[in-house]
């Protein structure tokens, strides 16, 4: 058999010259790679220790004996933490969700009329939006519980809703709006040009080229709403209605600490959102370059 | 306590049949008032731990029955409640005995509906006080011991007194009573009564080449015991805690001060004025001196004291790296909790640790033996504050005529601390406790040493931010010890001054 395959072309041994600053960078990164990681792995790894190994010194790496108990009560309905975890959870995710939900279907209109549109006092009212973002959230925190009161949302999770969109709408708004900044108008014009309606330039031709936009829009309205603590523990007294930042809060006692369980309830909590940020991150990268490039 | 329907009065005029109905409901808790459950419970005077031993399991009670006669047990009506309950690192025989209480309650008075809120000891505090602008507060309360002065002072607490609800004030502990009086007025019921204790690890101090069965006797003793410790085994020797803004920092510091003499008012005198600082006296300099001699000179004390509470010197603890430190009744509790849900070889060392922990009573100092007089009370909110705008009188009446009962302020407080009603020290469940909860005679034995935080609406700011400034200042090189004490007096004075 007569071998029919190419000749192998043999490289010369080329030895690259040591670059010290792609190396220093390299190790750069692998340190601020260990410097993020490090908090979340220390995490997962308290969450499988049980409470006296969690108190351990010098501190086990990886616990002598794993166990997933920590999980499983959380997870368990039959216990009254995992009833109540999972109630936290699921409050959590609808609160988060329809703030989301209405901060996008508000925002994207607002920012379009503000990216699109001339009129008397914009830049002012623009400004204005974000106004509330430019003070810490304890300076509202008793007038949004009056206000609140006195509408009769307390104990409800409207009043979160309406408390979350007061900071996520303005920033969805800003957001939104450099997105459509950067939409060339000739794109709409031409539709106009081709019979079609404002709106329907906007929704046929807009909305899809500003996809990324919104979803990272979303995803920021999400995670504020999902981290939220301050407004939720005033707002809410009632168990079965507490969200999950709140209801972590029963991990401390007045004397003592489970720091397995808060562990792993932490580690839980942070789920949905890594989750969220895998299935959309190409769209948040998108979203995060679209501006670099001036059209 | 004022009744609710007063309030009623002010939104219009009543009815003649409310009128003939308010004077039978007044006349009939005039009645009520003025009977009481319980004669005295114990002789304070004779009070040590033979004592506590000797009176426990003395005396029954019937707590529904005995309630009942302040208010009927078929008594219908609502009532409201935002105590700090028990959470997931507590023992679960905390989680038993409050489903337990619940459960009592029910039965007793069938036709009382509860509104219960368990709120976690860090938020209670700043959600009562939202929740009060927002006029939308529960109409009882239990709050840590000086959270009452506080509200009391702003004017949103009813008086209330142990009479109000059947008991007579001298089932109190007169401390405890004290640390709920605002300008001569009661405005609470303490239902227990913490004082801590000095913990130490036995085998640690035979391995320092110190007896393992006997406490440091003194403060001084403190300082030299946490020097040799560190320096023969290279561990820390007392666990110092001087975090800023933290509410133990002055349950663990105050005592060491008040035992040198020092004091941050005149809150050691046997009638206290509050009117003569003395963070800066001879005493609070050489206690301040003995926190910066482990701290700076020894190095003998965690580094991480600036940032410690409690909770973080439980882990050395465990692990046999720290030696000594004041510590809560529960902590015992805690150890023997965690040591049971160990496994494998942890389950060794976890018992190991518990089989060397020793309770000592907090060491002496040149003025005295001193312990922050703990624990927490319960009070009625005005109805004006009150979510509804309006109290159930009589069902406020039954749930703290319940909760500060002999037999439940023994029960709620099973492995933190002592009964608030004198009485429960009499109960078999106390003669339980003493036979089941090891150490527990110990902290009660310290109960006598207690001395209550200035009792001003002030206190709160002055315990919690410029005690662990002072503590800060000094401990950081940023002031000398003379330095950050006179700051701190310095602070008082402008605080008190309302400047």
């Amino acid at each position: 058999m007569t071998d029919t395959s190419a000749p192998t072309r043999i490289r010369p041994a080329v030895t690259k010259p040591f670059d010290g600053w792609r190396w220093s960078g390299r190790f750069f990164l692998v340190l601020l790679l260990i410097f993020t990681v490090m908090p979340m792995a220390w995490m997962l790894i308290t969450s499988l220790k049980t409470g006296f190994a969690a108190m351990q010194y010098p501190p086990q790496w990886w616990p002598a004996e794993p166990t997933l108990e920590n999980y499983t009560r959380l997870l368990d309905p039959r216990n009254a933490i995992g009833q109540d975890f999972l109630g936290y959870f699921w409050n959590s995710m609808w609160v988060s969700t329809a703030t989301t939900v209405m901060a996008v279907i508000v925002a994207v209109p607002a920012a379009y009329a503000f990216s699109r549109f001339r009129f008397p006092g914009r830049t002012f009212l623009f400004f204005a939006v974000l106004l509330r973002n430019m003070f810490p959230a304890i300076v509202f925190l008793v007038p949004l519980f009056i206000l609140m009161r006195l509408l009769g949302l307390v104990n409800t999770h409207g009043s979160l809703i309406l408390t979350y969109l007061t900071f996520g709408l303005p920033l969805a708004i800003w957001l939104l709006k450099g997105f459509y900044d950067n939409i060339p108008i000739q794109l709409e014009q031409a539709a106009r040009i081709d019979g079609a309606t404002r709106f329907q330039a906007f929704f046929f031709i807009v909305m899809p080229l500003s996809t990324p936009g919104i979803i990272a829009t979303a995803i920021y309205s999400f995670i504020g709403a999902w981290n939220e603590y301050i407004y939720a523990y005033t707002f809410l007294t009632k168990h079965d209605q507490m969200t999950l930042p709140v209801g972590i809060q029963r991990f401390f006692s007045e004397n003592a600490t489970d720091w397995p369980g808060l562990m792993a309830a932490t580690f839980m909590m942070s789920v949905p959102v890594v989750v969220l940020f895998l299935v959309l991150q190409k769209y948040f990268v998108q979203a995060l370059t679209e501006g670099a490039v001036k059209h | 306590m004022t009744n609710s329907h007063d309030r009623a009065k002010r939104s219009g005029s009543p009815a003649r049949g409310q009128v003939v109905a308010r004077m039978i409901a007044t006349a009939t808790a005039a009645s009520l008032m003025s009977t009481t459950v319980y004669a005295q419970a114990v002789d304070l005077s004779q009070w040590s731990p033979e004592y506590i031993r000797s009176i426990a399991g003395t005396a029954t009670y019937d707590t529904a029955a005995d309630c009942g006669a302040v208010v009927p047990n078929d008594y219908a009506g609502k009532v409201s409640y935002w105590y700090t309950g028990p959470f997931e690192a507590d023992p679960q025989i905390a989680h038993d005995q409050d489903k337990a209480f619940w459960e009592a309650f029910k039965a007793a008075y069938p036709n009382i509906e509860t509104d219960v809120q368990s709120i976690t000891y860090n938020e209670l505090l700043d959600k009562f006080r939202t929740a009060l602008l927002g006029n939308a507060a529960p109409m009882v309360v239990r709050l840590q011991i000086l959270g009452g002065v506080e509200f009391a002072a702003k004017g949103y607490l009813n008086p209330l007194a142990p009479e109000d609800v059947g008991y007579a004030s001298a089932d109190f502990w007169p401390g405890a009573l004290k640390s709920v009086t605002w300008d001569g007025t009661g405005y609470g019921i303490p239902t227990n009564n913490e004082t801590m204790a000095f913990i130490w690890n036995a085998k640690i101090f035979a391995d320092a080449g110190l007896d393992p069965e006997r406490p440091p006797a003194t403060w001084d003793d403190v300082v030299a015991y946490s020097a040799q410790i560190h320096e023969k085994l290279g561990i820390a020797g007392y666990g110092l805690v001087a975090k800023q803004n933290a509410g133990n920092t002055p349950f663990r510091f105050m005592p060491t001060l008040w035992a040198y003499g020092g004091g941050a008012l005149d809150e050691t005198a046997a009638e206290p004025t509050y009117d003569t600082i003395e963070l800066n006296n001879e005493g609070s300099i050489a206690a301040l001196q003995a926190a910066y001699d482990m701290y700076v000179r020894d190095q003998s004390v965690p580094t991480s004291a600036l940032t410690n509470t409690q909770a973080e010197n439980q882990g050395p603890f465990i692990a046999g790296q720290l030696a000594m430190m004041i510590a809560h009744p529960a902590e015992y509790a805690k150890m023997v909790d965690l040591a049971s849900k160990a496994t494998g070889a942890d389950k060794e060392v976890a018992d190991a640790v518990v089989e060397n922990m020793r309770y000592g009573l907090i060491p002496e100092g040149p003025a005295r033996r001193a312990v922050v007089f703990g624990g927490s009370n319960i009070h009625v909110v005005k109805p004006e504050y009150v979510d509804g705008g309006a109290i159930d009188e009589q069902a406020v009446k039954a749930l703290i005529c319940m909760w500060t009962s002999p037999e439940w302020s023994t029960k709620l407080a099973w492995v933190g601390s002592n009964p608030g009603h004198l009485g429960g020290f009499k109960t078999e469940w106390m003669k339980e406790r003493l036979d089941t909860i090891k150490f527990l005679d110990v902290t009660t034995s310290m109960l006598p040493n207690g001395i209550p935080f200035p009792v001003l609406p002030e206190a709160p700011e002055i315990m919690n931010i410029i005690v662990p400034d002072m503590l800060q200042n000094a401990l950081t090189g940023t002031m000398t010890v003379e330095e950050a004490a006179n700051d701190a007096a310095a602070k008082v004075e402008e605080l008190r001054s309302g400047m």
